[in-house]
């Protein structure tokens, strides 16, 4: 009867063994089946390189290298000392860097760890020569991002860096995967799909080590898009060199189809920093330089008083709606008194009588305030607006701004208070509460140029094989009678006698344009110019920004002189 | 050498069972270490074959020597094994590490593989004894200090596992032995709330594993990473197995352990449910077959031997296959006749051989 006990108890644990047996294998073995091989099957990425970034006529602005890196394998190590000497011959290590190097190693005591990274072609040559025999070390190939001109056209590329664990969540279902580099700013950014390569992979069984045991199939990467832009090189280059170390901007477009052939912003920063190791210093000194502000692009994203280049919107809502005409003169005594308050015009002695033609060419503030407040600031707020002012041109950039085309609804919603009639002597001469951006200035005298046809400002001619469709300039509400005036004037600016813009005239290229010169709370007055030329038949269009670059006649209209005669050299003018 | 009337009583079955079992054990031994291409004369196979033919000169010696010539002097080995194992302890704190074995020659050996059949032997001489008075409870103390040496001993080699086995083998050796029932119950409630105790002194890694056992996913990379991957193997050899030398788990190294403790997540994945639980009935034979010895002895001292070497096999193979698919805790505890190793293929022979004995002279009393 007690033997009972034990032969029952037995049974019965023989029977939950099988009964547990059979809920294991049978029942759960769909579940544990595929843990078995999510355990030994692996995906082996291969990189689909990124495509290239060239210019309107093929040539290579940004694309890949070769990089090497130095990798060892904890476990396969053997003969320490022939590894320290040939890493300090070839590599230049210290016995200190070494040690430290093979403690990062053994903690993943299988996997290749990259010891130096991106060593130069020579180097890693050597290294493969005197350490091919050494088991564990071995050197890498990877592709690096490689933008050629460094800093030139670095806010136009943008730069690449790591995918962020929060990307990673959101993007995971288009085939991102960690450690995957996304763009970051400019083309990078903004084509970021199309440049992108899609990765490949190899599908391999491995061990508990992880380790490749055999090859089940291979699916081939295919590469990203190159992506043509509508940039050409030597503009690019040739803007880059004008603007030198001063902080600014310059864009140049052809008016005719809004094709951005050069597109400058500096202080500029070298992207390549981004894709180099070690450079975290560099990266936090970039992105933390509040003065030069290096990453943010001035040329779209960058927010100034436009001053007197605003001058052709106020003349265009004067001439449209028949305030002004074309000989209406206003006398300019150096001054201009609404009330108690006094405007200054630039010239203290006055310029005497003008018309609109003589105050565009002189850029004569008080034949402005008074056409200025003769049109009210509502007729001045639809022309600023007509003009893409206070609105995004849609260029194909990241991060483009919109700036402020103020009006009476705009300062009681966001300064809570009514318009004074001083603030539209202030507008009238692109002053105030107005903020634009270069690529607006840009634009706006583009559709001056192409006789009242904006067009749409863009970088991207082709994608791979595919001509991006650019999109059909569209016609203004303005008469042509206005913009023949104005043009006139502005013809005058370069090429009169006495022009405010006259350093931007350049042998044998009739220019036109207009100077401003902005003053802001912060400091010396901003400088702009913007033109184009020929004259009869506009093929380049420039704006040339100069934070706190002093009087736009100056350098900026210098620059714009450069550059034209840069778009005559390149047989564009 | 065999008396005749002893031959007619040999269990030709029990044997065949045997060795069925210990030929599965080879299969899966050489799927198990095939990818560590050694030299075949090297291999694990190999010397599990030769400890094998080792194991047959003791089951020899076992069955051609009357038990009553163990019984009889059950109390020297006992001493002898007891020695041994301070012996490795000691032997264990010199090289300051744990260390349960010790090596003759080639060969580890491991007493406390042998602790379980001392301990039946001096209880089952003890008991046997006494089997008029054994519902006494005078005659609790002396089998208590039995068991209570050999298990802190073991205990400390460290082998929780083995100790452990101790305990089935104590109680089912009294019931059978006629102790009160009563006292038996005291004992095991006496034992259960000793547990707190008991934990104090296990070592960190020992109560790892048991908590992971409540949970293996606390520590999935380390003591939980063995249940993991042991479990996966298991399930995934479904109804019919992967096929010999073809599981994923065993033969890309997701398995530790495998030739020896965890040797039947690997005839789980490879020979699936149906070879699994085959397996399993085999060895449900060989405790049957035990117990049935045991039944049939009328002899107190072959009753007790009989059932302390069934419930040894019966609880070996509960625990070690409750632990390759999470039911019991990983103590670390081979699998008779299959696992590799010296000591508990030869342990488990004479295990065997000693029920055979009793199985052969049951009739001659």
């Amino acid at each position: 009867m007690k033997d009972r006990i034990i032969t029952g108890l037995i049974s019965f644990l023989f029977v939950l063994l099988l009964a547990s047996l059979f809920y294991n294998q049978v029942l759960r073995y769909f579940y544990y089946s595929k843990l078995s091989k999510n355990n030994s099957i692996r995906i082996l990425p291969i990189d689909g390189p990124r495509g290239k970034i060239l210019d309107r006529n093929a040539q290579v602005l940004v694309t890949n290298r070769l990089s090497f890196d130095a990798a060892i394998v904890y476990q396969e190590l053997g003969d320490r000392e022939r590894l320290f000497r040939v890493l300090g011959d070839t590599l230049a290590m210290t016995d200190r860097d070494i040690l430290k190097a093979l403690a990062k190693a053994q903690k993943k005591p299988y996997a290749p760890v990259t010891i130096a990274e991106d060593i130069s072609k020579e180097k890693a040559m050597a290294l493969e020569e005197s350490g091919c025999d050494i088991p564990g070390l071995r050197t890498e190939t990877r592709s690096k991002r490689d933008y050629i001109y460094k800093n030139s056209g670095a806010h136009l590329f943008g730069y690449l860096s790591e995918i962020t664990e929060d990307e990673l969540l959101d993007m995971k279902d288009y085939g991102y995967r960690s450690g995957d580099l996304i763009g970051r700013s400019g083309v990078e950014k903004y084509y970021n799909a199309d440049l992108r390569g899609i990765d490949g992979g190899t599908q391999i069984e491995v061990d508990n080590r992880g380790k490749e045991m055999r090859s089940l199939g291979v699916k081939e990467p295919s590469s990203g898009k190159d992506v043509y832009l509508t940039i050409d090189r030597s503009i690019q280059l040739a803007c880059d060199k004008l603007l030198g170390d001063r902080k600014g901007a310059a864009i140049v477009m052809d008016p005719r189809n809004g094709e951005i052939l050069a597109l400058a912003s500096h202080p500029a920063f070298d992207p390549n920093i981004f894709v180099k190791p070690d450079t975290s210093q560099e990266r936090l000194g970039l992105l933390r330089d509040k003065v030069g502000r290096p990453m943010s692009d001035r040329a779209i994203s960058g927010l100034y008083p436009p001053g007197s280049v605003f001058k052709i919107v106020t003349a265009a809502a004067g001439l449209e709606s028949n305030r002004i005409s074309k000989n209406t003169q206003f006398t300019c005594m150096g001054s201009f008194r609404l009330g108690k308050a006094k405007f200054d015009c630039w010239k203290k002695e006055g310029h005497g009588p003008q018309n609109i033609v003589g105050g565009l060419k002189y850029s004569c503030n008080v034949f402005f305030y008074n056409t200025g407040r003769t049109v009210g600031v509502d007729l001045i707020e639809n022309y600023a607006k007509i003009f893409g002012f206070g609105k995004l041109t849609g260029i194909d950039l990241p991060d483009e701004v919109k700036g402020i085309a103020p009006g009476r609804e705009w300062k009681r919603v966001y300064r809570k208070s009514a318009w004074y009639e001083g603030e539209t002597i202030n507008y009238a001469i692109g002053q105030g509460y107005l903020m634009v951006t270069p690529i607006q200035v840009l634009n706006m005298m583009a559709s001056v140029a192409n006789n009242g046809m904006i067009v749409h400002p863009h970088v991207v001619k082709r994608i791979g094989d595919d001509f991006v469709q650019a999109q059909k300039p569209k016609r203004l509400d303005i008469k042509d009678s206005t913009i023949k005036i104005i043009r006139q004037g502005l013809f005058e600016v370069v090429n009169g006698e006495h022009g405010t813009g006259s350093r931007a005239l350049v042998e044998g290229v009739i220019a036109a344009g207009k100077t401003g010169t902005a003053e802001n709370p912060l400091g010396k007055t901003h400088a702009w110019f913007s033109g184009f030329a020929p004259f009869d038949d506009p093929k380049i269009c420039v704006v040339v920004f100069l934070e706190h670059g002093g009087k736009g006649g100056l350098e900026p209209a210098g620059i714009a002189g450069g550059i034209f005669k840069e778009a005559k050299n390149r047989g564009y003018l | 050498m065999f008396k005749r009337s002893i031959l007619k009583d040999f269990d030709k079955t029990f044997i065949l069972v045997v060795l069925l079992i210990f030929i599965i054990g080879l299969l899966t031994i050489y799927s198990a270490t095939q990818a560590r291409d050694l030299p075949f004369s090297e291999s694990f196979f190999v010397r599990q074959v030769i400890w094998m033919s080792i194991a047959v000169l003791f089951i020899i010696i076992a069955l051609v020597v009357s038990y009553y010539r163990f019984i009889d002097i059950a109390y020297v080995i006992y001493v002898l094994n007891i020695f041994l194992l301070i012996f490795v302890l000691l032997l264990g704190k010199a090289r300051l590490g744990a260390q349960r074995w010790f090596s003759i020659g080639a060969f580890a050996f491991q007493p406390s593989e042998f602790i379980k059949l001392s301990l039946i032997l001096v209880l089952s001489g003890y008991v046997g004894a006494r089997k008029d008075t054994m519902a006494r409870a005078g005659n609790m103390i002396i089998p208590i200090i039995l068991l209570g040496i050999p298990f802190v001993f073991v205990l400390l080699q460290p082998d929780l596992g083995t100790a452990l086995l101790l305990i089935p083998i104590f109680f089912s050796i009294l019931i059978v032995g006629g102790a009160d029932m009563r006292y038996i119950i005291g004992m095991v409630v006496a034992g259960l709330s000793a547990v707190p105790v008991f934990w104090h002194f296990l070592r960190d890694y020992q109560k790892q594993r048991l908590l992971v056992f409540i949970d293996p996913n606390i520590d999935p990379l380390g003591a939980g990473y063995t249940i993991i991957q042991s479990k996966i193997a298991v399930g995934s050899g479904g109804l019919i197995g992967k096929g010999w030398l073809n599981g994923t788990q065993n033969q890309l190294n997701f398995l530790p352990e495998r030739h020896t403790d965890f040797i039947f997540s690997v005839i789980g994945e490879e020979f699936g449910f149906i070879g699994a639980s085959a397996v399993v009935l085999l060895y449900l034979v060989l405790v049957k077959k035990a117990f049935t010895i045991a039944n049939t002895t009328s002899d107190m001292y072959g009753k007790c031997i009989a059932t302390g070497v069934g419930v040894l096999l019966a609880m070996q193979v509960i625990i070690n296959i409750g632990m390759t698919i999470g039911l019991m805790p990983v103590v670390g505890i081979p699998l008779p006749l299959v696992s590799y190793g010296g000591s508990s293929l030869l342990s488990t022979m004479i295990a065997v051989g000693l029920l055979l004995n009793v199985g052969m002279r049951r009739s001659t009393f």
